[in-house]
């Protein structure tokens, strides 16, 4: 008996240990920064609009040089919580301003706090992981230009077991990957490849526009198929070159969308797809050209 | 030019076939199709993808001053239904009356501007026309859920 007990009691250290073990932080070391150029700040607007920061980090309803103060406090719903958005401002102690450029690095990329716990993915870094170390020091230039904003935003409401922010370490490794979404072989267009980076990558489309399991994390194998909307009514587009998706759009008329909000039919979007648009309407018309490109070729999914 | 010709007149029937104030979410999504369909003339003769003909720009422009000026009374609280106007509206029913009077007097400049002839060349419809447009995002943004 007394054997039976100490087994269960060593299997359970055991178990405990690996899950301990499983769920660490993984953090990026001083390397990921070698050989990269000076960080430039106005390499990182471009990042800056391509990721779309200011939708969750500005004051909510903020509009014009008032979304450049990132001050957070934009609740977004979900089944596990509502996850309020960060201060991330260059403020010193309410933002980010102390932090290190590798401290950023590992927030964008790995998903980690400059102490190392885990940030929630409701952060789109299932996404970041797949930028260049490059544009993440360069966006963390360009957010460093700008006004330092004093006071924190709200506190998450993330009900038990979901506020065990150790687990989320088991959740990174199911779906915390560095690899590109589609394979594309050799030779192909450069504006895919691009447009590849920017949607996969800072751009995050597929956050909103893939399904996701019970889990939390991305279906790939419904990629940009559409999904339901995370908030309340209504159902996020599928993006694919599809019948059900976009597939009658050209690349123009998905650049021009992007630009200034008209479908081909002439709606107009609505929603968080109007914030996106206002992003990417800052970006140079090749990328927008690039995303385009991409949405033409990848797999169409009904 | 006939097409031109003809898709202004669809315009302006579509928004005079509106459907009676008992069913608002059809009346107003009609509207918003009509608006639709102006701004399907307007870009392109914008993009020069179409050629410009004052005429057809200020059938364009009329058919936004109308849709600005009817469209606000077809949002009675209660009727959010299974359409995609958002909950905002009805939430925050001063801010919805401040986004339609921004389209309407954009539109109603524009009209103005517009003269007897419409328009006289693309520069004049860009600047009349441009105020307007802006308020497809801007509107759609906070007040609809897509």
């Amino acid at each position: 008996m007394r054997r039976i007990l100490y087994a269960g009691v060593a299997l359970a250290v055991i178990a405990g240990a690996v899950a301990w073990f499983l769920s660490a932080p993984r953090p990026l070391d001083e390397s990921v920064l070698a050989g990269l150029q000076p960080a430039d700040a106005t390499r990182g607007e471009r990042v800056f609009w391509a990721g779309g920061c200011v939708s969750c980090h500005a004051r909510p309803g903020a509009e014009g040089d008032a979304q450049l103060e990132l001050a957070g406090g934009l609740g977004l719903g979900s089944p596990f919580g509502t996850f309020v958005a960060p201060n991330i401002s260059p403020h010193p102690t309410d933002g980010i301003g102390s932090w290190s450029e590798l401290d950023f690095v590992n927030a964008m990329m790995r998903g980690l706090a400059p102490d190392g716990s885990h940030l929630y993915p409701a952060f789109p870094y299932a996404s970041y992981a797949r930028m260049t170390p490059q544009d993440v020091v360069d966006l963390f230039a360009f957010i460093k230009t700008l006004p330092p904003v004093e006071g924190k935003a709200g506190e998450s409401d993330i009900p038990f077991p979901f506020s065990i922010r150790r687990a989320v370490g088991f959740w990174k490794l199911l779906y915390l990957s560095d690899e590109p979404v589609v394979a594309f072989g050799d030779g192909t267009d450069p504006a895919v490849r691009r447009g590849q980076y920017l949607v996969e990558g800072p751009g995050h489309c597929g956050e909103c526009h893939t399904a996701r399991t019970a889990l939390g994390g991305l279906e790939y194998s419904q990629w940009l198929a559409g999904a339901p909307s995370l908030e309340g009514r209504g159902r996020i587009p599928n993006i694919t070159p599809s019948q059900d998706g976009i597939g009658s759009w050209s690349a123009s008329d998905i650049a021009y969308y992007l630009e200034s909000g008209f479908t081909p039919d002439f709606d107009s979007a609505g929603g968080e797809m109007a914030k996106v648009v206002r992003n990417m309407a800052r970006l140079p018309s090749e990328d927008r050209e690039a995303i385009a490109a991409y949405l033409k070729a990848i797999p169409p999914k009904p | 030019m006939k097409k031109l010709i003809a898709s202004a007149l669809v315009l302006m029937v579509s928004a005079g076939t509106v459907a009676a104030q008992d069913n608002p979410i059809k009346s107003r999504q009609a509207l918003m199709d009509a608006a639709a369909g102006a701004a399907g003339i307007a870009v392109p003769m914008l993009k020069g993808e179409m050629e410009y003909n004052p005429a057809v720009a200020k059938a364009a422009i009329a058919t936004f001053y109308g849709v600005a000026t009817a469209g606000q009374a077809f949002f009675p609280e209660g009727s959010a239904g299974d359409s995609k106007a958002a909950p905002k509206i009805w939430e925050d029913p001063e801010g919805f009356k401040a986004a339609f009077a921004k389209f309407q007097s954009a539109a109603e400049a524009a009209f103005q501007a517009s003269g007897k002839e419409g328009p006289a060349d693309l520069k004049a419809f860009q600047a009349a026309v441009g105020p307007v447009l802006q308020n497809c995002g801007s509107c759609h943004e906070t007040y609809r859920l897509e």
